[in-house]
């Protein structure tokens, strides 16, 4: 077959040895055997050898001298196909799957039948989601090896991934019908509930429902089966058989809450008491379940409820559960509820207090938990009503009592955290860490208060506690796909003006994402062979749509706002800020931060000298260790990633193009949000596209809540501007945007709609601030007014405007949303938000006082360093890192699997 | 809080619940791993914004020489969320599907030694006995717990699902139509619980104490209190 270049029988061993090594990872030795091939003048240009040879090197990390060895081969043995599917396996290590695809095909070109290529092809297209590709490509593996069981299902999976069911369906038949249950029941059970899936997906309920009966016997997962009969029987309205079904589920767990909704769609219960009846069914018969105590909650009135909530509100104080206000949370949307609950718990505190008793008429007394329980409710209940300076009462009135108890101290830092006290809060929260240092929870409690207090040092050295030695704890976090760290962080950074830095942590963020995508890659063969297809055509949809993730909402969010305001006042090279943002800070803040600064580079060189140290140290047991692993080590250096560098990060040339990049996965998988349609309308703005920015206005538009409705006014104003300054633009361009002018605006000229929309938000400042900003943009000289009427809100009790809206206004003033302010005015300004926000650590005097007070509440650098010493057994304890050992496994498998093809079919070439 | 199977769309919200709760952490392929090799074991109990507080990731471990076993890689719940009986509800879910999906003999975890709350929860609350202590276990070198349940009698000891007892039905039935209960006892079989148990009105009063929640030892009255 094609080959042009076929080697001797001697040489022909070899390369096959090179093949049987770089299955076992021993690239060394593959390295050896290569040489000595191409050592011999004769074969010194071997192509398949050459490029065996390059796609060994890729494995130790040399990716260009690969490509280079790899394209080589192939010049040199354009018809063989191995050359090409090496060709293909290189690219496709680099990501480059498309590319991949292609050096495939072509490979198949010289081999058509090659079930090794076919099968590498067909995985590569349901990964890039090429289905009809992929069904074609299974198609041929089917005609090819009839026999084998992957044929028949990655056939069925590619039909039903394409929704053709009927042939989904009888592909999974004519394949099941060859399986036997004593084999593998679990196997088999699996394929039976997927088949089920696709008759279910193609909405033929009552041959489902057959199916499954029919197969009940045979169907390990009884769990699953009850669930899909109680779902068939109710779409087709079997109810009465459904009930049996939802009983038994019921019976498995009786904390589903989807299994009451299903029990109410069969019993109807018309009215509240019966519907009440239906919970207490289950009740009676599991008496401490929660569920079936707690959902009637969210439907029942009046007395009733009050009856309800109070017997259970008294049975958990007694029994001290802390999380009974977060079991009750869901009610906090009714007052007349919160109001119920707040009588209630004001009498058992008033007679605890006197008695020891819930109630005067009560024959028991409590033990003294039941009122600190109480109280530890109560301060919950108030600061979710906004009167954090009583919960804050309470919560110290309880300390008093009882100074160890992490939960109050935590509760007290999330009430400060929410006064804005960032410096108290934190305190607080160390003061919890401190008590238990083995708990992780509070210790990432901790370490993320530091981070909002703008300490991220601080933070790493607590969160250091569980993290590995020898490795930064950014490191060991960003290893671990830590996601709410990266974000925290990215979070301070921009909001320190540490451009770079922010960026870096949001692209890590980024990276993992497109590191779980890339990881699906090994189960698609994988999910074959362990029948597990139901989950894995999940695991299929959740791919496609993973970036919708909150986790990836927040780092684009940060990463666009950033790029914007790279692209308003470019970087400038040197410092951490620029300067023009060095100048908006006052000189005390500015020396704070550049002290701070240079305190964390000199924590962070710290802390890598130590860790060089360390790892000498340590050098000559794990050099064993090294020999030992030589070929995971090769394999870790191919892999380790390369760091984004913040300088590099903040000084691109094309911030825009960068926010969009972020943008794009917004627009696809949440597109039902404002956020995402204001920050396209920001980018399109910026880049002078018209009807961009009309387009994601009017979505915008759509989606805005009260909320939104102060950014989306801004949005209006900046686009009839933009519209009314506009120079030749196309005629067909502007048909459409007077088209839609009088839906976003009425007639009004713009000022005038500013006008009244001031004139309609005297009674929040959010919106006030949306119309000043309007106003100062469609005249910049009117600066002076603007800052007045900020300055001349109305703060009625009742109006009194938000730490989050006080801070943004702060910090957009900063970014000189009016230009340049005098000093005097942003003090004045300054004044008045902490008037409303007393605690609060950004309107405080002397500005940011972090870092050089931390004294206050006990922690100090010293007294950190005490804690840890007494905590050596926590800071020393380690993860053990099992997934290695099962990625390495995993890996094993899939390699095997891809060379073992090179060699067998190699070797049947040979032969 | 709302306790049911885990699904792949979970796995991130289960490995942040990790990174939050305790020390030995996993990429998410390994709990992809989990999610697609035993989509059946894993459970979440999620809170009513739908976000994870607990989780238990369990796999089976499929050594030829030892006895079908299941295996807890790792169970966690939020500090936020404790005394609700959660790990024990995950656990015993996890512990069914075990049995029921893999026929499994045994369940085996490992706890560190120093690691006293959970060494209670797991002997106290959830019956498991310690078999050998391994010795340095963890990365950091610190020993663990093996750690068994024996799950051989575990089906035998659920509670048998009988009808629920539902009053405004039992009245209307009475009332308006007598016939009902005659329908039931010749509605289509394959019902996994017996016809039979549904001519029986009685309150079924078995199975209340598999879903007793958990009587970890009340240490707060003696450490908090000054």
């Amino acid at each position: 077959m094609p080959t042009s270049q076929p080697l001797p029988p001697k040489e022909k061993n070899l390369f096959n040895r090179i093949l049987k090594c770089y299955e076992q990872k021993q690239y060394r030795n593959g390295l050896k055997f290569a040489k000595q091939i191409l050592s011999n003048p004769k074969f010194s240009e071997h192509g398949e050898t050459l490029a065996m040879k390059g796609l060994t090197l890729n494995c130790t990390g040399k990716k260009e001298e690969a490509y280079e060895l790899v394209k080589r081969g192939l010049k040199n043995d354009l018809k063989s196909h191995v050359c090409w599917h090496v060709y293909g396996l290189l690219q496709r290590s680099d990501k480059k799957y498309d590319e991949a695809i292609k050096c495939y095909r072509n490979a198949l070109r010289w081999d058509k039948d090659n079930l090794h290529i076919l099968r590498d092809l067909s995985m590569l297209q349901v990964h890039m989601r090429d289905l009809e590709g992929y069904r074609e490509t299974r198609y041929k593996l089917l005609q090819l090896k009839p026999g084998q069981r992957a044929s028949w299902i990655g056939y069925a999976i590619s039909n039903h991934l394409l929704k053709d069911y009927t042939v989904a369906f009888k592909v999974l038949e004519e394949f099941g019908k060859t399986q036997q249950s004593q084999d593998a029941p679990y196997e088999l059970g699996e394929l039976l509930l997927y088949q089920n899936n696709v008759l279910r997906e193609a909405e033929n309920y009552q041959e489902a429902l057959n199916h499954l009966e029919e197969n009940k016997s045979k169907i390990v997962d009884k769990q699953f089966w009850l669930e899909t009969k109680a779902d068939l029987l109710l779409s087709l309205g079997k109810e009465t058989e459904a009930e049996k079904i939802i009983t038994d589920l019921l019976y498995r767990n009786p904390e589903n809450h989807r299994y009451y909704q299903q029990l109410e769609a069969v019993l109807k219960p018309e009215n509240e008491e019966e519907r009440l009846q239906v919970y207490e069914s289950v009740a009676r018969v599991f008496p401490k379940a929660d569920s079936p105590q707690l959902l009637p909650l969210t439907f029942t009135t009046g007395e009733k409820f009050k009856q309800l909530v109070d017997k259970l509100m008294r049975h958990q104080l007694k029994r001290g559960v802390p999380p009974l206000y977060t079991s009750l949370k869901p009610l906090y949307k009714d007052p007349a509820k919160v109001k119920v609950i707040e009588g209630l718990m004001e009498g058992y505190i008033e007679n605890l207090e006197k008695s020891s008793k819930f109630a005067e008429s009560d024959t028991t007394d409590e033990p003294p938990t039941t009122l600190l329980w109480a109280r530890f409710y109560m301060a919950q209940h108030f600061d979710a009503l906004k009167q954090h300076e009583k919960a804050l009462n309470i919560i110290e009135q309880s300390l008093e009592h009882t100074p160890t108890l992490i939960e109050l101290h935590a509760m007290k830092a999330k009430i400060l955290k929410h006064l804005g006290d960032t410096a108290g809060a934190m305190a607080s929260m160390d003061e919890a860490q401190s008590l238990d240092t083995a708990d992780r929870f509070i210790n990432c409690k901790c370490a993320s208060y530091m981070i909002r207090n703008g300490m991220i040092s601080e933070a790493e050295e607590t969160a250091s506690k569980f993290t590995r030695e020898n490795v930064s704890v950014e490191e060991y976090l960003r290893e671990m796909q830590c996601m709410w760290y990266e974000i925290e962080c990215a979070t301070s950074y921009a909001k320190s003006g540490q451009y770079g830095n922010a960026l870096k942590k949001c692209h890590e963020v980024d990276r993992h994402f497109t590191e779980i995508i890339e990881d699906q890659f090994d189960f698609h063969q994988y999910c074959m062979r362990k029948m597990t297809l139901r989950a894995y055509v999940k695991m299929l949809k959740l791919e496609d749509s993973l970036r919708s993730h909150s986790f990836y909402f927040q780092a684009a969010r940060i990463a666009i706002q950033v790029y914007l305001h790279l692209h308003d006042e470019p970087y400038k090279a040197g410092g951490g800020v620029t300067n023009d943002q060095d100048a908006t800070m006052s000189s005390a803040e500015l020396k704070k931060l550049r002290n701070k600064q240079r305190r964390q580079e000199r924590k962070k060189a710290a802390a890598e000298e130590k860790r060089k140290q360390e790892q000498e140290k340590s050098g000559k047991r794990s050099r064993q260790q090294q020999q030992k692993n030589q070929k995971n080590e090769d394999e870790a250096d191919a892999k380790k990633d390369v760091e984004f560098d913040p300088e590099k990060l903040a000084s691109v040339a094309d911030p825009l193009e960068q926010a969009t990049k972020f943008l794009v996965p917004l627009q696809l998988h949440c597109s039902k949000r404002f956020d995402t349609h204001l920050f396209a309308f920001q980018i399109a703005e910026r880049r002078g596209k018209l009807l961009v920015m009309l387009r994601s206005l009017l979505r915008c538009d759509e989606l805005a809540d009260a909320g939104d409705r102060a950014e989306l006014h801004v949005c209006k104003v900046r686009f009839a501007k933009k519209v009314r300054d506009a120079n030749g633009v196309a005629s067909a361009v502007s048909d459409v945007i007077s088209q839609f002018m009088p839906k976003l605006f009425g007639d009004v000229e713009i000022e005038n709609f500013n006008l009244k929309f001031l004139e309609e938000s005297k009674k929040s400042l959010l919106h006030l601030f949306a119309g000043c900003r309007s106003m100062h943009h469609l005249d910049n000289g009117r600066k002076e007014q603007a800052t007045d009427m900020l300055l001349r809100y109305d703060d009625g009790p009742d109006n009194i405007p938000t730490l989050q809206t006080c801070e943004a206004i702060l910090d957009s003033l900063k970014q000189k949303e009016f230009g340049e302010l005098a000093e005097a005015t942003m003090l004045q300004i300054r004044e008045k938000f902490r008037a409303w926000h007393p605690r609060a650590c950004v309107f405080a005097a002397a500005p940011e006082p972090v870092e050089e007070e931390p004294v206050l509440n006990g922690i100090d650098e010293h007294s950190n360093e005490t804690q840890e010493s007494g905590d050596s057994a926590v800071k020393t304890s380690k993860p053990h890192r099992k997934s290695e050992v099962s990625d390495q496994k995993n890996n094993n498998n899939n390699h095997s699997a891809e060379t073992s093809a090179l060699i067998e079919n190699h070797c049947s070439h040979g032969d | 809080m709302n306790i049911r199977n885990s699904e792949p769309a979970d796995l991130m919200n289960m490995q942040h619940c990790n990174m939050l709760c305790l020390p030995e952490n996993y990429l998410m392929k390994y709990y992809f791993y989990h999610g697609l090799s035993w989509p059946q074991l894993s459970y979440v109990a999620e809170d009513s914004k739908g976000n994870i507080v607990g989780y238990v990731l369990a796999k089976m471990e499929e050594d030829p020489d030892e006895a079908t076993h299941g295996h807890i890689t790792s169970l966690a719940v939020k500090r936020t969320h404790r005394r609700l009986g959660l790990a024990r509800k995950l656990m015993d879910h996890a512990s069914r599907a075990m049995v029921e999906c893999f026929k499994a003999k045994y369940v085996s975890l490992h706890v560190r030694v120093s690691n006293r709350a959970a060494l209670r929860l797991y002997a106290d609350t959830l019956k498991f006995e310690q078999s050998e202590v391994e010795a340095k276990y963890y990365a950091d070198g610190e020993d663990a717990f093996a750690m068994k349940r024996d799950l051989t009698k575990l089906l035998s000891e659920l509670p048998t699902p009988r009808k629920l007892y539902i009053p405004f039905r039992e009245k209307n039935n009475s009332v308006t139509k007598p016939t009902e209960v005659d329908n039931e006892d010749t509605a289509p079989t394959g019902v996994i619980f017996d016809e039979k148990d549904f001519a029986d009105k009685a309150i079924a009063q078995s199975g209340v104490d598999v879903f007793a929640e958990d009587n970890l030892a009340k240490t707060l009255e003696s450490t908090t209190l000054s």
